[in-house]
């Protein structure tokens, strides 16, 4: 039994396709097995809604009269790049406000801008033959620039570590807050809902993938970076940070429901995003790997007390993560989400409907990304 | 009917030497708990007290701490929830010792205030500051 893309779509398109969410799926395939399942069900669909940092948007002001090249350009007193074309620039999710300390940075200009609120742009430029203006002061909406899309080099991480603090002082990482002597952890995957983790080893989800991004439709555009494949599997999947996606997508379709700008403390700033990646039931194959729980997925606990060299404390199921604490040489650790599991629910309900509705097709990717990568370090050399 | 009420409890150097929890043990029968004490350098401060007892006597003896020269506030939903804000990501869960803060069956996060003890850890956990403390 195989499935074509073409006939999913088909389904889809005349309102047939029988669609679940990751979770919802599990119960099915132990009632009537991996291959039964695999024939009634089209699309699975999954979410993750957690902080990702290396994400950002592309805007186009559009030129004034008369026109400006833009070379220091500041949205709600956030820096944005000034390296392109005149009226062209990127801002990233962790770039902040001036003074650095207001709380506020890039992913609450991006998310300001999907609610719908006015921006402050303040730009200046040299002035040149062709572009005379010398500066600019003025409010943008969404709605009054040209292009506005998310492109993130890095999102949707596969699985990720667990963090503890093992020395005598409370740290704050962009794990979120640890307490002195491992009185708690914290844990960012999705899990059983999350993306790649129901399609471990990249099956269906390449270059062209269609995709739920924060609340509009998205592509799978490249590789995340930071890309890589060599981590250990239990049960078919990584037991640590491993493959990653490079996202694109209209913010002029996209919700603040799944959009947030994070001040984390004593990190920086980032931004939450909503991700939803269909997974087009093909074979059994694919539908064995969607049918996983929490139980089966584990995750490395580490110090992030320590700057460098984190080894593995010790390996833990996201059920246990989820229960509210774990244990570790017989003392009781709090745990912590840092990814919304009730947001992540709501990105894969709403993709399903979308899909259940006919108003979203998917697409087969016009190319796979890597089947094995591995990561370089940073080599400090003079010339 | 035994209740636990939380009250602010502000005093200044003219008082700072005499004991609140004493008069209210000694006095009233009543049971605190010191849940937060902080005095500064110029003897000023502040403590929170949760109370153990029936609300007449918990009324009187806060009208008795009152009259000694203390400044005392009520403590009553001092542990606020933005739920526009929250996204529901659970960071401030495992920071808070008396499970004030928890997930419920739907995955979203509720706070009961009952049991907080203002101890204010979670404030500068929460990364869209959807928790506010107002003591």
């Amino acid at each position: 039994m195989a499935k074509t893309y073409e006939e999913i779509n088909e389904r889809i398109r005349s309102k047939r396709a029988v669609v679940m969410t990751a979770e919802e799926v599990v119960e099915l395939v132990e009632r009537k097995g991996v291959e039964k399942a695999a024939e009634e069900v089209d699309v699975i669909t999954t979410g993750t809604f957690g902080a990702m940092c290396s994400s950002g948007a592309f805007l186009n002001f559009g030129h004034a009269d008369p026109p400006i090249r833009m070379t220091d350009i500041r949205l709600n007193g956030v820096e944005a790049y000034g390296g392109l074309a005149a009226v062209d620039t990127y801002i990233g999710a962790t770039a902040m406000a001036d003074p650095p300390t207001k709380g506020y940075g890039g992913g609450h200009v991006i998310e300001d801008l999907i609610a719908g609120r006015r921006v402050h742009l303040q730009a200046s430029g040299p002035g040149t033959d062709c572009y005379v203006r010398k500066s600019i002061d003025t409010w943008i909406g969404l709605d009054d620039i040209n292009e506005a899309y998310i492109y993130n080099p890095r999102n949707a991480y596969q699985n990720y570590g667990i963090a503890t603090n093992c020395s005598d002082r409370t740290i704050y990482t962009y794990m979120g807050k640890l307490l002195p002597r491992m009185k708690n952890a914290s844990y960012s995957s999705a899990g059983a809902l999350s993306p790649m983790i129901n399609d471990p080893h990249l099956d269906t989800i390449g270059i062209g993938t269609k995709i739920f991004l924060a609340g509009g439709e998205g592509y799978v555009t490249w590789q995340g970076t930071q890309f890589k494949t060599n981590v250990e599997e239990v049960n078919g999947v990584p037991v640590g940070g491993c493959r990653t996606l490079a996202l694109a997508g209209d913010m002029k379709q996209m919700s603040a429901k799944y959009v947030r700008g994070l001040d984390i403390t004593g990190y920086g700033m980032s931004i939450a995003l909503g991700v939803g990646v269909p997974i087009p039931i093909l074979n059994a194959d694919i539908m064995k790997n969607c049918a996983i729980t929490d139980d089966r997925i584990f995750a490395e606990m580490v110090d992030y007390s320590l700057p460098s060299g984190r080894t593995c404390l010790q390996r833990y199921s996201y059920e246990e993560l989820r229960s509210g604490s774990i244990e570790y040489q017989g003392k009781k650790i709090r745990t912590s989400a840092l990814s919304s599991l009730h947001g992540a629910r709501m990105v894969a309900d709403e993709l399903k409907s979308w899909i259940e509705n006919g108003e979203f097709l998917l697409d087969e990717p016009s190319r796979m990304l890597p089947k094995e990568a591995s990561l370089k370090s940073l080599k400090e050399r003079r010339g | 009917m035994n209740m636990e009420y939380k009250f602010r409890i502000d005093f200044d150097e003219n008082n700072v030497l005499e004991s609140v929890t004493y008069t209210l043990v000694s006095k009233f029968n009543l049971k605190p708990n010191v849940l937060r004490a902080d005095i500064g350098g110029d003897g000023a401060g502040y403590m929170l007290l949760g109370i153990e007892g029936d609300k007449d006597t918990v009324e009187e003896a806060m009208i008795h701490i009152l009259d000694m020269g203390f400044s005392v506030k009520e403590l009553n939903g001092h542990i606020i929830h933005d739920c526009r804000k929250c996204w529901h990501c659970g960071a401030c869960v495992s920071l808070c010792p008396t499970k004030a803060l928890y997930v419920d069956s739907e995955m979203r996060i509720q706070i009961n205030g009952g049991t907080c003890i203002a101890c204010g850890g979670c404030i500068d956990g929460c990364a869209v500051k959807a928790i506010q403390l107002e003591l």
